[in-house]
This record gives C-alpha cells, structure tokens and sequence, in this order.
C-alpha cells in the first residue's frame, strides 16, 4: 500500500501550528495570507484525505497463503 | 493356596508396590472436589471423581503450602501427589502435595515463566511500543472469520468510521495450531502494510485464550512494523499477547474503538479548525484596517489640508459670529431710529403748526424770535401748516415772559 506523504494528524498538527502563528500579533499581513492559503490547502487535504467512500470489509482467502 | 498371610502383609506388600511404580509416586490427577473437610488437625480430606469414578485424596497441613486458595466441593481442580496404601484401612488414596485449579494452575505457571522471561528479553520494554496512529485509513485484523470479535468490530468500525478499509485475515484462535494461524495473519496483514493491526478473539476459558499466551504469537506481535492492538477476551483476562502488544484493548470492541476514529468528531474538528482559520484571517486583516485607519486620521491631522480646512472652518465661524453680531447691532440701530423718529415727531414744528403755532422769519429767511430781530415797518414772513403770510410789522412791544 502506498504511503501518503502526509497524514492527517500531521496536517492537523500543522494546521494547529499555522492557527497559534496566525493568533499571535507579531505577523505581517503578508505572511498572515500566506499561512492562512496554507491552512486552507491543509484543510482541503485533510478533507480529501477522510476518504468518503464506504469501504466493504477485505477477507483475505486463505488459499493465497504464503505459506510463512 | 498354599500360604495364608497377615491383612498387614498384604497391605505391605501392595505397599511396596505403589512405592516401586515410577508413575504412582508422583503423578498429576485431574478431577472434580466432593466431601472437602477441613479437619480440625490441618489435614484437608476430599474425594476426587470424575464422571465414572472417585478417588480418595488427602492433604497433610505440612503440605498446605501447595494449595494457594480454599478448596470447596465441585471445584475442577488437579492434584499432583503420590498415591499410596493406607495400611489401617487397606485402601489407596492420593497424597497431595499441590493442588492447582484447573485451566488456571498450571498453565498459569507456564503464563508467569513465559512472561517473566518475555519481560527480561524486553518485548514488553515501552520503548519498543509503536504509537497507534490516531486517523488510520486502514485497519488489519487478525481474528475469526465468524464470531463475536470481528462482528464487533465491523459494528463499530462502521458506526464511528464507514470510510476506513478493514481487512480481515481470517484466523483459527483456538484449539491446536491456532497459535501458528495467528502469528501468519499478523504477517500476511503486516505484508500489506495497514495503518494498525487488530489481533484478538472474543471472551472464553483460559484455554480457549492460550493461543495468545504462546510465545511465538508474542513475538510475532513484537516483530511486526505495524503497530498492533491486542483485543484477546474480556476486561479481566490478560494474556502475553497483551503485554507484547504496541496497545492493549480491554475487548475487540474496545479495540475498535480505539483503532477507529469517529468521523463525525473529525469533521467536526475541521469545520472547528476551518472557522478558527476564518476568523484569525479576518481578525488579522480587521486589526490591520483598523491600524490603518488610525494612520490615516493621523496623517490627515497633521496634513497642511487638514490645517488649512480648519483655519478656514475657524474663519467661516468667525464670519458667521461677525454678522450675527452686525444683525443685531442694526436691528439695535433700528429700534433707537424708530425711537428717535417718535421723539422728532413729538418735536416737529408742523405739529406746533397745526395747533396755531407759526414760524416767524424775515424777508432773508434769518429766524425772528425776539423783537430785536425785527423792527415796525420791517416784513416778516410766518409759516402756518398750509403755507405762508407775508405780512408788515406795526409794532414792538417788549413783555417780561420769565416772572
């Protein structure tokens, strides 16, 4: 299974992170739009990455066995 | 019959029997408890039976070490002794040196070398314990394909999070080569890399759970990339799997529960997270509009505009203050004028005129108020209301007016 580059915690984390920058006063406005398109484009992951598709349980056959 | 022998003999020699068997004189005996007495000596006397059979079975109170809990009747239990003649009687029973309870006892004991010698190898160490990632995308679960465990888990996967994929590797749990069928779907599973991994079974007997106390299934779980839960039984039951295990779920339930995020706090998390970004972006740029009109009244105020908007605003006050003040002044003006023309009216000669009174002058127009300003024969003119009389002057008579 290919592994996302980035999961959702660690988007959440960021997001968090830009949140507490973004709070704080020491900012200039510039860099307040930069982080805020940040956040929006890890909001949007973390979104995309709760993938909504129902998922039926895999059984995997036990005739496929690898005989470990 | 040739010799005739003593009770005692016999009982001695069949004696001597059981102390020669190697199987007799230490031997493990599994049965159920009936007839416990407890006797006022410290020796515990029961009976051991199964379902076609029973055995007579003491406890010296020297040996009462090797009983750790009370004994009462129908408990299952194995008793490890000898068995041996009890020459008064002529009859056998077994010497108990340890009594166990059944499913517990022994295997207990395995469970407690196992574990101790686990722990000192260090596969229960903390710092070998993977975190299990708290929004996993794919679950492994290593269990029966039917039974209560894996329909639990599908029941509340499904409640908290329809959207992660679940992938079953079917395993026997219990029974022999359970353990083996465990330690493969652990590896198949880890093969396929999921997020997490659940290993566990529904409650039953210590037996039916010891699968998960054997020693490879303990190392398959420590071995394994993919951090693993371990769900094996109930709340009570602890097994080496659940020490070795990167966390340990009370019950398959719980280890989804645990495994599986609730996707309705998730969202609710990020619609929480999308408004608290909104609102720092809008604080953010309020605070710096309001900055920024701060700085823009300062400028004006200070700008030569802004002064000179002001001087003229002081002088276009000045100008209204000014003729308000003219106003009035002129309507003052005003009324003296009016005042003073009710006065000159009051003084006017043509109302000294019409009451008889006449105007005298002579012939240059000089005032002829006195007699000496005119003489007899001299022409004055009088002004009446209508116009004017000349007439000659007759005479002057002098008349003291001041007595």
């Amino acid at each position: 299974m290919a592994k996302k580059e980035k999961t959702l915690e660690a988007a959440m984390e960021e997001l968090n992170q830009i949140l507490a920058k973004l709070e704080t006063d020491q900012i200039s406005l510039e860099d307040s739009f930069l982080l805020y398109q940040e956040g929006m484009k890890l909001l949007k992951y973390c979104n995309d990455s709760i993938d909504k598709v129902e998922k039926k349980l895999i059984v995997l056959e036990e005739g496929s066995e690898d005989g470990v | 019959m040739t010799e005739v022998y003593s009770v005692s003999q016999v009982n001695t020699y069949i004696k001597n029997l059981f102390v020669r068997d190697s199987l007799l004189g230490y031997l493990s005996v599994r049965g159920e408890v009936s007839g416990c007495k407890y006797h006022t000596s410290g020796h515990i006397y029961f009976t051991l039976k199964d379902a076609s059979g029973q055995l007579g079975c003491v406890m010296f109170a020297s040996l009462r070490k090797g009983l750790a809990f009370r004994l009462t009747d129908g408990m299952s239990v194995v008793v490890r002794g000898r068995i041996s003649i009890y020459e008064r009687d002529g009859r056998y029973q077994l010497y108990a040196n340890e009594i166990l309870k059944e499913g517990t006892g022994d295997l207990y004991a395995q469970f407690e070398r196992l574990k101790e010698r686990l722990a000192a190898e260090g596969l229960f160490d903390k710092e070998h314990k993977k975190p299990v990632p708290a929004f996993p995308n794919t679950i492994g679960i290593v269990t029966a394909a039917t039974g209560a465990a894996i329909h639990d888990i599908l029941t509340i996967s499904a409640r908290r999070n329809p959207y992660v994929q679940l992938i079953l590797c079917p395993a026997q749990v219990q029974g022999e080569g359970a353990a083996a069928a465990i330690v493969r779907g652990i590896r198949r599973l880890a093969a396929l890399g999921p997020d997490v991994i659940i290993v566990g079974r529904g409650g039953g007997s210590a037996e039916d759970l010891w699968a998960f106390n054997e020693e490879i299934v303990a190392r398959a779980i420590y071995d394994c990339p993919v951090p693993i839960i371990s769900a094996v039984g109930h709340e009570t039951d602890f097994t080496i799997a659940d020490f070795a295990a990167d966390l340990r779920a009370p019950t398959p339930s719980a280890a989804a529960e645990l495994a599986v995020n609730d996707v309705s706090l998730l969202e609710g998390t990020l619609v929480d997270l999308h408004s608290s970004l909104l609102k720092s972006m809008q604080r953010k740029i309020a605070d710096c509009r309001s900055r920024l009109g701060g700085l823009a009244m300062q400028l004006k105020y200070t700008s030569p505009a802004y002064q000179l908007e002001q001087q003229r605003l002081k002088l276009a006050d000045m100008q209204t203050r000014l003729s308000m003040l003219f106003r009035q002044r002129l309507v003052l003006a005003r009324k003296e004028t009016a005042l003073l023309a009710e006065r000159m009216k009051a003084a006017s000669p043509l109302e000294k005129l019409t009451s008889g009174y006449s105007y005298l002058a002579d012939e240059e127009g000089h005032m002829v108020n006195s007699i000496t300003k005119t003489a007899p024969g001299r022409i004055i003119v009088a002004s009446v209301t209508d116009g004017e009389i000349t007439a000659e002057v007759k005479e002057v008579r002098k008349i003291n007016r001041n007595r």
